[in-house]
């Protein structure tokens, strides 16, 4: 998976589960503030993003600190990457 | 005790998504009783007629707000929007505190509760399920999301009755005004088509199933080939208001509601008792003050099950005679469960309005048990000043609403 790829999914997400115009995706848009996002779809992101992208976030701390749709992308791409050192890990093991 | 007035309207039906769509389906002598698609797979369902409402335009309500909307919230929100406008307050009033709303329904969203499940269940997993599932879910789910949509800040109650839910929340928003604490509530029902719903009943033997290769034809209130009730959905809302403010601001009086009435049967959960309608009927009269004799029309409850529609004539028999016409809207529409009570009460005051009173359909051969009481079989001309609601639902739970045209 491309980082490309990683923002499309994640725009993705934005406009099928909060309705939000493909314009408006851009990665300084705070989730807040400019795309109008509360706790409670907060909860849904979580949810929508895990299905989109087969992970399992829920617990993780690193949640509390994304602020805009770029942290959201890097965040993502960040579970990409340790998931495959944690691969290659596995296989020198 | 103050006095109370229904001074709006709306609701959202299986005949249309309005008041006069209903009232034009009524006229032309329409049913929405539909062959259900699908509903076949399931496995012992053996009533496959429905009568469903369609939704339209409902991302007219803001994501914000929809979100934690099931279907039924979603009728219910189209629908008080519908009395908001018809009654034509100032909306600074919703905000007052001095207005409440008062909605209920047999449960939450049936197709909201269902889907909970079959995310939940399979993986006995909760980290799949979408934050607003639950609001969508309560029992308060129509009240507590339209309070919310139309920033409502009175009193916000749910009144939970089955098929009696609506007349409660009607009644209950009357008892508010007449003692002095809300000036003014949006008032109703609401309900949603799911074959979980059917099924509760069918398991009963409640249901029709003896139609579903012809559904015009049922639900047959009162009629010797009736065969069960037939599951419909929508929403009816209504805007109570005290007389004096109302009056006040020259608002449209559709009618005064001058008795209402809710008792148990205490005898059994699902078998209706003559005995108990009866007392709900004399106990409603005199709440109103008046003589069975001076009822000019009687909105039965009348689904067409063959115990039930056998209780409510007897009670009429009893209490009324033969003398006030009696109609169900049933034949039109289905059971409309949770909102029949204010889906029928509105098509009731629009009888009122135009002096005519439309018949019960399907109704060919009345059932000898159903006799003695004057059924309506086509639309009859004739003024009405009052007009008795009935409601009766499983839990043995009746209520009765009596509404005056003519106010002094």
């Amino acid at each position: 998976m491309t980082e490309q790829d990683i923002i499309e999914l994640t725009n993705q997400v934005f406009e099928e589960s909060f309705e939000i115009e493909k314009e408006l995706l851009k990665p300084e848009m705070n989730i807040f503030q400019d795309l109008g996002l509360d706790s409670l779809d907060v909860v849904d992101l979580v949810v929508a993003l895990q299905e989109k992208f087969g992970i399992k976030i829920r617990n993780d701390e690193r949640l509390k600190t994304i602020r805009s749709l770029g942290d959201i992308y890097n965040f993502i791409l960040a579970l990409k990457e340790e998931n495959l050192s944690l691969n290659a890990l596995h296989k020198q093991e | 005790m103050k006095r109370v007035v229904i001074t709006g309207i709306g609701a959202v039906s299986p005949l249309g998504a309005d008041v006069p769509a209903m009232i034009s389906g009524i006229e032309a002598g329409k049913s929405a009783v539909r062959h259900m698609d699908g509903w076949d797979q399931y496995i012992g369902l053996r009533s496959l007629v429905g009568a469903p409402a369609k939704l339209v335009n409902e991302k007219a309500i803001p994501r914000v707000s929809r979100r934690s909307m099931g279907r039924m919230s979603k009728f219910s929100v189209q629908a008080a929007e519908q009395a908001i406008s018809d009654a034509g307050i100032d909306r600074a009033l919703l905000t007052s505190g001095r207005m409440g709303c008062i909605i209920g329904s047999t449960m939450g969203s049936a197709e909201s509760l269902n889907e909970t499940f079959e995310i939940m269940i399979p993986d006995k997993d909760l980290t799949k399920l979408p934050s607003t599932k639950f609001f969508q879910c309560v029992s308060h789910t129509a009240a507590m999301n339209t309070a919310q949509y139309l920033g409502i800040t009175g009193y916000v109650l749910a009144t939970s009755a089955a098929c009696a839910s609506a007349l409660q929340a009607i009644g209950a928003g009357c008892d508010l005004i007449r003692l002095g604490k809300q000036d003014a509530v949006l008032c109703g029902g609401a309900e949603e088509l799911h074959p979980t719903v059917t099924g509760s009943f069918d398991i009963l033997f409640a249901t029709s199933s003896g139609y579903n290769d012809k559904p015009e034809q049922t639900p047959r209130p009162f009629d010797a080939k009736r065969d069960g009730l037939v599951c419909g959905e929508g929403s009816g809302i209504l805007l109570i208001e005290e007389y004096e403010h109302a009056l006040k601001r020259n608002a449209k009086i559709y009618a005064e509601i001058i008795g209402y009435h809710t008792c148990g049967s205490g005898v059994h959960v699902s078998q209706s008792s003559k005995d108990s309608m009866a007392a709900c009927f004399r106990q409603t009269l005199a709440d109103a003050n008046i003589n069975a004799n001076e009822v000019d029309y009687i909105n039965a409850h009348a689904t067409a099950t063959i115990h039930g529609d056998k209780e409510e004539a007897g009670a009429i028999r009893e209490v009324f005679g033969d003398q006030a016409p009696v109609s169900s809207l049933k034949g039109y529409m289905g059971h409309t469960l949770g909102a029949s009570g204010s889906i029928e009460l509105i098509a009731s005051l629009i009888m009122m309005e135009k002096g005519c009173i439309y018949p019960t359909l399907n109704l060919e051969s009345v059932s000898p048990e159903c006799n003695g009481i004057l059924h309506v079989t086509e639309k009859l001309t004739k003024k009405i000043n009052i007009l008795i609601k009935n409601c009766f639902a499983f839990g043995g739970i009746n209520a009765s609403i009596i509404c005056k045209k003519d106010i002094k």
